[in-house]
């Protein structure tokens, strides 16, 4: 919904006093409530599926291949697809190059290693089935649950197949499929997060819902991997629906102060999703 | 290679069905309350497809308006990883144009367009994972749909595949079944006998197309009782809540 100018006026009032208000009455650090479902895609060796109480929801799935580690360039493969944008468009190939590097800079890779030659790929697939605001975070939420419940058949020959000419085996049993986050067992798996911080005058906003961002200065993505700030950090118009009549440069200490702000709630948001992930029922049904 | 037994002489096929057995059919109805006018969600076996409608609305061009009746849009979007081998499709593949145009053309049939001038109706349609009878599937999908929008039709449109192996007529075939035999795809109007759509790629002797025909109404008619249960089911708690 586009706000009018009085409308406008008046949430842009109200989010930069200093003490905001929101028009959901959420704190600064809260996100909207989301419905979450996992391994529902008999197909994929992981899926989730993360639904806002706006109707927003995104798909993803995650499917995996053996492939000799020298040739590839990466492990992950990461792919947007928003039906009614073009793939090259540009909103569509900034919000694949947000997760790309933020998945390839902050990812435990040697845990995709299976012997001295062979690693898993992964294919990393999100449909955003409807959204109304900026969905990176809900993207790489979505990621962050199928990674998290990402299983693989567990390899039953010798990891030392330097001499050998042979290809990795599989155990037939998929009851022996092993989770993403178990193949490492030095530490525990946490895939990167990235958050959206919306700018109003000296205020931050987690999750800017549609009409907040109507009414943003900036905004700023900031990464999240292994309880720590990570890349990609930078700052981005959100705007899907309207052209951010507010937009205006942003200052140093914004970018500290959002920081610093992660730093406080980043691990919650974590809690939350690992908690969310254990009350999932293996039951397979998408709904 | 040597060819997999797909109807074996005792009379099971490869997932142990009879001959006319359907697979599992689930369907949810009003899954998107948000963020659709109508959504519905169907399986069909493996084949599992989500489907979106909204509309009647404004046409975002003038150019599409029809003042005798709704313009029916379809957009199927097939997801790369809806396959055992993940294959990134591009969106113009002439397959799923193929699919708009066929699933476009039978539901000018059965919506009642005529009470709905001058607007677009929109079906959008995700293929989360497909394992056979992707168009019977996308046809179920997109009557329920339109039925939770409130969408004037004649009546439900069911769809289902039905393939010939030798002699034998087989219901509602899997991917592997479906590349081994010639099959046909039909939707059928309610309880008639009367087809809406028709789909056959490939060739099947005259004599047993009566045969296949049969099975695959008969089929059809199952789907139509399962969706009616389903809406029947939602209306009911959607009264239930009503404010007497």
């Amino acid at each position: 919904m586009i706000l009018s100018p009085a409308e406008r006026s008046y949430l842009y009032d109200s989010l930069a006093k200093d003490e905001l208000i929101r028009p959901d009455a959420r704190a600064d650090y809260q996100f909207r409530p989301i419905e979450v479902k996992t391994s529902f895609l008999p197909s994929s060796n992981g899926s989730a599926r993360v639904r806002l109480t706006d109707g927003s929801e995104i798909i993803t799935s995650i499917k995996s291949k053996v492939v000799l580690a020298a040739e590839e360039k990466s492990l992950i493969e990461c792919d947007i697809d928003i039906p009614g944008f073009r793939d090259d468009s540009n909103f569509v190939a900034n919000l694949k190059y947000n997760m790309t590097s933020l998945l390839n800079k902050s990812f435990p890779f040697e845990s995709l290693k299976l012997t001295s030659k062979y690693a898993f790929k992964l294919f990393i697939d999100c449909v955003v089935i409807s959204y109304s605001s900026f969905p990176l975070t809900f993207i790489s939420i979505a990621c962050y649950l199928a990674l998290k419940s990402t299983k693989l058949p567990k390899l039953i020959s010798d990891v030392n197949d330097e001499e050998t000419a042979e290809q990795p085996l599989f155990s037939d049993d998929w009851e022996n499929a092993q989770y993403l986050g178990d193949l490492n067992d030095s530490k525990s798996f946490n895939p990167p997060l990235i958050i959206v911080i919306g700018v109003v005058g000296k205020n931050l906003l987690f999750d800017p819902s549609a009409e907040e961002e109507q009414v943003l200065e900036n905004g700023i993505i900031i990464s999240w991997y292994n309880n720590d700030i990570s890349t990609p950090i930078h700052n981005l118009n959100f705007s899907v629906h309207s052209n951010m009549p507010n937009y205006k440069g942003l200052s140093q200490q914004m970018i500290m102060k959002s920081i610093l702000m992660a730093r406080k709630h980043c691990a919650n948001i974590v809690k939350a999703l690992d908690q969310a992930i254990e009350e999932q029922t293996d039951d397979g049904v998408i709904f | 290679m040597s060819r997999l037994e797909l109807y074996s002489p005792e009379g099971l096929r490869v997932d142990g069905r009879r001959w006319n057995e359907l697979r599992r059919f689930d369907c949810r109805i009003n899954t998107h309350p948000q963020s659709a006018d109508g959504s519905s969600y169907v399986e069909q076996g493996n084949t599992k497809v989500i489907c979106m409608v909204s509309g009647p609305k404004e046409p975002s061009n003038k150019s599409q308006q029809n003042s005798s009746g709704a313009v029916i849009e379809f957009n199927v979007s097939i997801a790369s990883f809806s396959t055992t081998n993940r294959k990134k499709r591009s969106k113009n593949e002439k397959r799923t144009i193929e699919l708009n145009t066929t699933l476009e053309r039978t539901f000018e049939q059965s919506i009642i367009r005529k009470l709905y001038p001058r607007t677009t109706i929109s079906v959008n349609l995700h293929v989360l994972a497909q394992d056979g009878g992707l168009l019977a599937a996308l046809t179920n999908a997109s009557t329920l749909a339109l039925i939770d929008a409130g969408i004037s039709m004649y009546d439900y449109i069911s769809g289902i595949s039905a393939g010939l192996h030798d002699i034998s007529p087989l219901l509602d075939l899997n991917t592997l079944e479906e590349s081994g035999m010639s099959f046909l795809t039909i939707g059928v109007v309610g309880n008639s006998e009367k087809l809406s759509l028709l789909l056959l790629e490939d060739k099947i002797p005259l004599d047993n197309l009566e045969d296949l025909l049969a099975i695959a109404i008969a089929g059809s008619h199952r789907i139509r009782d399962l969706m009616d249960q389903e809406v029947r089911r939602h209306a009911n708690l959607r009264a239930s809540k009503l404010v007497k």
